[in-house]
């Protein structure tokens, strides 16, 4: 392993270790769950490319790729999340409903791509 | 003359290789740092929006330094298997850069849509915050 390989590797565990921080941060302040992992997955990300410095074998390969995958799967999600959410289901947040709790369940319950 | 030629692109690949991971340890740092002080100073979720931003740019351009290492590579990959891990390499980062461009253009559109709301004199609300009837 190369010097180079050797420094990425140590920033790449730090970066992932300051990915789980943010996380929890944004869970603890901002109570949203999808947020922080949003935010965790890219650090990861940044993380997973540091490691792709230099030669790497076939399953730093496979680990990087399943991350970039899984990213978008979860983003897909979220986005999809989102239009059940609006009322128009054009997919802005704009459209979440500004009423209290009862509404937001019902919605939960039978969002906007079911009716 | 090939071994000359071989020695300076190694040197060359090392050298843009930790440019482009230079960028993205930058990045990454400075993205925790301000996710850090968002999540402590500002406690609004669209505090954290900008600095995805900022990241999913360092991102792309620290993978464009180690896209052009990965061309310089193959200058001298001496054999299939050393191509074909190539090939995958470049792969990865040219999807993500792909994907990166995108979600970098959706945030900013996201981004100038809040200025512009803010720019009309309507109270800027994090849609989390108006879904628990909270102002910012």
């Amino acid at each position: 392993m190369t010097t180079l390989q050797e420094v990425t590797s140590t920033a790449a565990t730090l970066i992932v270790a300051a990915g789980v921080v943010s996380g929890l941060v944004v869970v603890v302040v901002i109570r949203r769950p999808p947020l922080a992992l949003g935010v965790l997955l890219d650090m990861l990300v940044a993380a997973g490319l540091l490691r792709l410095v230099g030669t790497p074998g076939w399953p730093v390969l496979a680990t990087t790729a399943v991350i970039l995958l899984l990213r978008r799967v979860v983003s897909a999600g979220f986005r999809a999340a989102r239009h059940s959410w609006s009322d128009d289901g054009d997919g802005a947040d704009g459209g979440a409903p500004a009423q209290g709790w009862p509404l937001s369940m019902a919605r939960l319950v039978h969002p906007a791509w079911r009716r | 003359m090939e071994e000359l030629l071989a020695d300076v692109v190694g040197v060359l690949v090392v050298i843009v290789e930790a440019c482009g991971a230079a960028v993205i340890i930058v990045g990454a740092v400075r993205a925790f740092l301000r996710f850090i002080w968002a999540g402590l100073r500002e406690r609004s979720s669209s505090a954290f929006v900008p600095v995805r931003l900022t990241l999913g740019r360092f991102l792309a351009l620290g993978l464009e330094f180690q896209l052009a290492s990965d061309v310089l590579r193959t200058a001298v990959a001496p054999s299939f298997r050393d191509l074909a891990q190539l090939a995958a390499v470049a792969a990865i980062r040219t999807a993500l850069n792909y994907f990166l461009g995108r979600e970098i253009e959706e945030e900013r559109r996201q981004v100038a849509a809040e200025r512009d709301v803010r720019a009309q004199g309507v109270p800027a609300t994090d849609p989390a915050d108006r879904v628990r009837g909270r102002m910012v």
